[in-house]
Formats: structure tokens, sequence, C-alpha cells
């Protein structure tokens, strides 16, 4: 007897039990289904977290002004803030640092920009032409903002291809098209494909940019409001960051303050602790269900193979050895859970590509899940299903034939 | 040739103990046609069980051609099994799920034979035992005397020596009894050993040798012309 005719006796045995070997499997797909779901969603959210931390680029690191406080002001309220402008020179400082690959130096603005009768709510950032090779930007039609659009203050502006599709025919030409921003005439140089992820993007109007001395005038906002540096390395974030920072403050010689950066990397160990400790949370709870669809198993195995008590003396008395019937019993248990768990994998990945499709989580099922979900089931039936099998083979011939 | 010597067979132990087999001494020589009778409990079925190497005596020698069964291996009991006797029960023990071919290829599966030509000896002996129109019959759609020949087919699939029924009409009607008992008749002329466990007078009268168990001792073991 071979082992394919072993797999044939064991689907066929399914087969002729229906219902009770759904019922047997039913346990095993629901934990198996459970455990990978969770996993999935787990590793699925970890990975938003990080991901949404991290969204531009893992290289990139913020740096921040941070006020000291003094004992006779501060708490009282004569306290005021006041930031340093950032100059061009600063940003060359940095940009000249060995560390430091580019500097992100940009400004922000909200606004309703029209053009003939359509209507857009881009969210408009301004550049200045290092900002291109910093954040790798696909420019499409036209060109991107350069040093002489923010040193004349041109009214000039980019747009992204999501701005583009709201404001202009897929067939116009928006190049040199003036738009209107806040009813201030702009004109449109350039088309470029935005370089942040669609599901990490903040609204749906679309991107612009614009020079960042025009938004400064135009807002009456500070000229850089967000500056960070690019990394050469991305191992060496935090130091660079730290560099770059105290670097700044130094050149400015501050004394009221300092500039400062966030540690992301300690950030993310954290998240990652977190989720994993969720993962683990729920992972047993979903590892205990798993294990009472075991013990069910087990059950529906010891009644299966004491039912068929009769059927191995049959077998033995008919020249099977007790090699053989156990052989024949692992084959078949081992079909059955693997059988519960290849359809609790499918319904699970089932599932999490519905989350991934229906939520901004990304339920990632993963092959070493999908192994240990395939091995596990077929480890508990073997478990649950050599040991009654055993016992039954053990008896002679006579002895299970005549069992009722 | 089976030897039986200073059978024992024992059930239970202390106090509730029984003796179900007594020295029992036997011998049975190849293409021998024995019937095995005596009243309920009187351990027929048991030396058939111990005979077809279904069941082990608690003392006592049984030698098959020589050989002492008490050294053979679970292996080699079930070789034996397989390959030199047939079994036939009185409740059929058929499989319920699979077509009667299926049943009578069940043997020919433990002993190694290939697909192709275990379809077709079973397919023979379902011709043989005269079932040849109902060889893709679930058991529960076969009557009892046709489940008995299915049983017959299989015990005889894999061409043993010794075929041994026990009482195989038991659960049958006198007309069907008589044909299943024809069948017996036939395989005996045709070489076999058959030895059958029987209540009935006129089964037992097709056998050459009758042999009657009381209380676990034989009492008597004479030949007849069938
Ligand atoms: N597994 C067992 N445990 C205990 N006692 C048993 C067992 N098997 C059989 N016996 C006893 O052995 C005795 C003989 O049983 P056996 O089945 O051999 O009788 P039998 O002659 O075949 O009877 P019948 O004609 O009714 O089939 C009976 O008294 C029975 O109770
Ligand atoms: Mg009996």
């Amino acid at each position: 007897m071979n082992i394919v005719e072993s797999f044939k006796i064991a689907f066929s045995s399914i087969w002729n039990h229906k219902i009770r070997s759904i019922l047997t499997m039913l346990g095993i797909i629901i934990g198996v289904a459970a455990v990978i779901i969770i996993v999935a969603i787990g590793q699925g959210a970890q990975s938003m977290m990080t991901d949404e931390l991290f969204a531009v680029d893992k290289n990139v690191i913020e740096l921040y002004y941070e006020q000291d406080f003094s004992d006779e002001e501060g708490m009282m309220g004569d306290f005021y803030y006041e930031e340093p402008e950032i100059t061009q020179e600063d940003i060359q400082i940095l940009q000249a640092l060995p560390d430091i690959r580019s500097v992100i130096a940009t400004n922000s603005a909200w606004g309703s920009v029209t053009y003939n009768d359509k209507n857009a709510e881009p969210e408009i950032t301004g550049v200045s032409s290092e900002y291109f090779s910093a954040q790798s930007i696909e420019v499409l039609e036209g060109r991107p903002i350069n040093n002489r659009d923010n040193n004349g203050m041109n009214r000039v502006a980019m747009i992204d291809t999501v701005a583009r599709e709201k404001l202009f025919k897929e067939n116009e030409d928006p190049l040199g098209a003036i738009i209107s921003l806040d009813d201030n005439p702009y004109k449109v140089v350039g088309v470029y494909n935005s370089p942040i992820p669609e599901q990490f993007r903040w609204s749906e109007g679309g991107e612009m940019l614009m020079p960042r001395s025009v938004i400064a005038l135009m807002y009456g906002s500070r000229e850089v409001d967000r500056l960070a540096v690019i990394a050469n390395d991305s191992e060496r974030i935090a130091e660079t960051g730290w560099l770059a920072a105290d670097t700044l403050t130094e050149h400015k010689q501050l004394e009221n303050g300092s500039y400062t950066t966030y540690d992301l990397s300690e950030i993310e160990n954290e998240i990652n602790q977190m989720v994993l400790i969720m993962t683990l949370f729920i992972g047993s709870i979903a590892g205990i269900s798993l294990l009472v669809g075991g013990i069910g198993v087990m059950n529906i195995m010891l009644v299966s193979v004491s039912e068929r008590t009769r059927e191995i003396g049959l077998r033995k008395a008919l020249g099977a050895t007790r090699g053989k019937i156990l052989f024949q019993f692992l084959i078949e248990s081992i079909t059955l859970t693997s059988l519960g768990g290849l359809i609790g994998i499918g319904f699970a990945s089932a599932t999490a590509g519905l989350i991934t499709l229906l939520s901004p989580i990304d339920a990632m099922v993963s092959p070493i899940v999908i192994l240990i979900g395939v091995g596990f089931s077929a480890f508990i039936g073997i478990i649950f299903g050599i040991l009654p099998a055993n016992k039954a083979s053990k008896l002679s011939p006579i002895d299970a034939l005549r069992y009722e | 040739m089976m030897k039986l010597s200073n059978i024992h067979k024992t059930y239970g132990n202390g106090a509730l103990q029984i003796a179900v087999l007594k020295d029992i001494n036997l011998t049975i020589e190849p293409g021998e046609f024995v019937a095995i009778m005596g009243p309920s409990g009187s351990g027929k079925s048991t030396l058939m069980n111990i005979i077809g190497f279904l069941d082990y005596p608690s003392s006592g020698n049984y030698e098959l051609n020589g050989e002492m069964i008490s050294s053979f291996k679970e292996k080699q009991l079930a070789q034996l099994r397989n390959q030199h006797i047939g079994f036939v029960f009185q409740q059929f023990f058929l499989l319920p799920r699979i077509p009667a071919v299926k049943n009578v290829e069940t043997p020919l599966i433990y002993a190694g034979v290939s697909k192709r030509e275990r379809r077709q000896k079973a397919q023979q002996m379902l011709e043989k035992v005269g079932l040849e129109d109902r060889i893709k019959h679930l058991p529960n759609q076969l009557s009892g005397g046709q489940k008995q020949r299915v049983a017959i087919a299989r015990a005889l699939v894999n061409d043993p020596s010794v075929i041994m029924a026990d009482e195989p009409t038991g659960a049958l009607d006198s007309k069907t009894s008589e044909q299943i008992m024809e069948l017996f008749v036939q395989l005996n002329e045709e070489g076999k050993t058959v030895i059958l466990v029987t209540h009935e007078e006129e089964v037992a009268a097709h056998a050459k040798r009758v042999i009657t168990i009381r209380d676990g001792m034989i009492t008597d073991d004479r030949r007849q012309d069938a």
C-alpha cells in the first residue's frame, strides 16, 4: 500500500463523513484563520504606523526650535515665543555638512484655487530649488520652481497630477495658464508627480508647489516653517539630526533657545514593542481557541477511531499490519486537519484582502505564517489522530472486531 | 498442515477467570472440509479465531506446516492472515461505504497488488460467487446472501489455501444457505481446506469431518461421507 493509495482512502473517508469532517475541521479552520488574520492585521498596523512616521523617507529628520525657559519669565505669562528666521545662509551651512545629503526648508498654506469654472483645494507647499532633488520630485511637464522664482518673488505655481485633474481637462495644456488662488493670479509653470504615497495624503484636493518667498509674503507666514535634513546614511540618521541641530544653534549664536531633533528610531521601537505586545496578547487568545479547536478534533478523532475499531479489526483480519493501520489513520487525520488549515488560510487570506481593501491597514499574510498554520494543523492531526489510532491498532484483530 | 497441541484459552484473571478452551488437540490436513459444531458458548468461535490467527491461545502450541506460530512476529501473522487464510464472518463485516468490488479488493491492497490487477481479480471473484452484476453496489444495497457472497469473494481473492467461516449461514434463510454451502463444497473440490462453524445439521452434512465441542473440549471428531 503506497502513499497515494493512503491519501485516496483518506479522502474518500473524509468525503464519506462530510458533516463530521467539516465539524472536525471547523475548530481548525477558525483557529488557524483567527491566528493568521490577527498576525496579518498586527503586522499591517505596525507597518502602517511606522510607514506613516517615516512616510517620506527613512533618512529624513526634522529640526525644531526649542525656546529655553528661565525662572523669571515663562510660566507667568510674560513669556513670548520667538523663533529665529532660517536664512538661505543657514541652509547652505547645513548643506555643507558632510553627513547631510540635502536640506528641506519649506513653508505651507491652504487655499482655494479656481481656473475657469473649475475649483480645487490643494495643499500648498512653499519651496525653493533644492526641494526637488531632496524629495526626488518627478517633473512631468514644464519646469521646477527655481532660485530666480524665490528671489524675484515670481507668482508661479506647480500643480501635481491630482490638482491638474481637478482644474484642467485632459487635453488642456496647463502650462502658462493663469489660475487664481484666493483671488490672486498665479501662472502654472509645471506639473509633477506627488512623492507622497496615495494612502498617506492628507486631502484629496491635490498639491501645489510655490516659491516659499511668495507664500511668506502673501500669507504673512515665516519663510521657513519646516526644516529637515536628509542624511547620507540612514543608519546614522539620529546623529546626523543632532549634528545639524547643534551646528545651526552654534551658527546662529542663539541664547534663548536651541535647535533639537526627535530620535524617531526610539519612537519606532516603542511602536514595534507595543504592536508586538498586542499581537502576542490577541495571538495567545487565538492560540487558545486553536487549542480548544484541537481538543475538539481529538474528541472527534477518538469517537471516529473507536467507531472504526471494527474497521481496524477487519483490516487486520484481512492482513493489514499495525504499521499500515497507523499509517492510514495518520494520513487520514493529517489530511483532515491540513485541509482544515488550508481552508482556514484561504479564509484568512480573503479576510485580509478585504481588510486591506476596506481599511487603511495593509493586512499582510506572510508565507511564514501560512507555513506555521499548515504545520500546526498537521501537527494537531498527528497528535490527536495517532494516539487513538495507536490504541486501536494494539488490539488483537478479534478484540477490535468484537468492539461494541 | 495445521496442528494444535494442548491449546488453552482463558479470559479474565483471578476469581473471575474462565477457561473457554481446555486442552484442545487437533490436526487439520490440507484439503479437508471440517465442520465444528456445539452448543452456544462452547468455544467454537474462540477456536476458529485461534486457528485463523485472529486471536492468541493462552497456552499450548500451534504449528503451521511445522513452524511454531508463537515465534511469529506481528508482521508475519498479518501476512498469514492476508495470504494463507480467507476468513468469512457471520456478520459479513463489509466496509459499508465502499462498493462490493472495493471490499473484495481490500486484502489485495495489503498484499501490495497493483491497482489494475486488483480490480481484475476482484471482478473475477465476484463472478465466481455469482455477483458479476452487483460489482458497483454498496453493501447496504445488497441482500444478506449477496453480502455473504461478497465476503466469500473477499476471502478468496488472495487465493488462500484455507477458507474459514464462522457460521456463514447463520444470518441467512435455508435456501440461500444451501447456495452458499454449494460454494464451499465447490471450493473444497478445488483443493482448498474449508473449516466452518455451524449449528445446523444440514450445513454440517456437507463436511467430510465433524468436530463437536462442549465446554471448551473436543468431545467428538468423526469423518463422514459428504
Ligand atoms: N473477550 C471475551 N472476554 C470474556 N469472555 C469471552 C470473551 N470472548 C468469549 N468469551 C466467552 O467464551 C465463551 C465461548 O465463546 P465463543 O464465542 O467461542 O462461543 P461459541 O461457541 O462461538 O458460541 P456461539 O455458538 O453462541 O457463537 C463464552 O462463554 C464467552 O462468554
Ligand atoms: Mg460463535
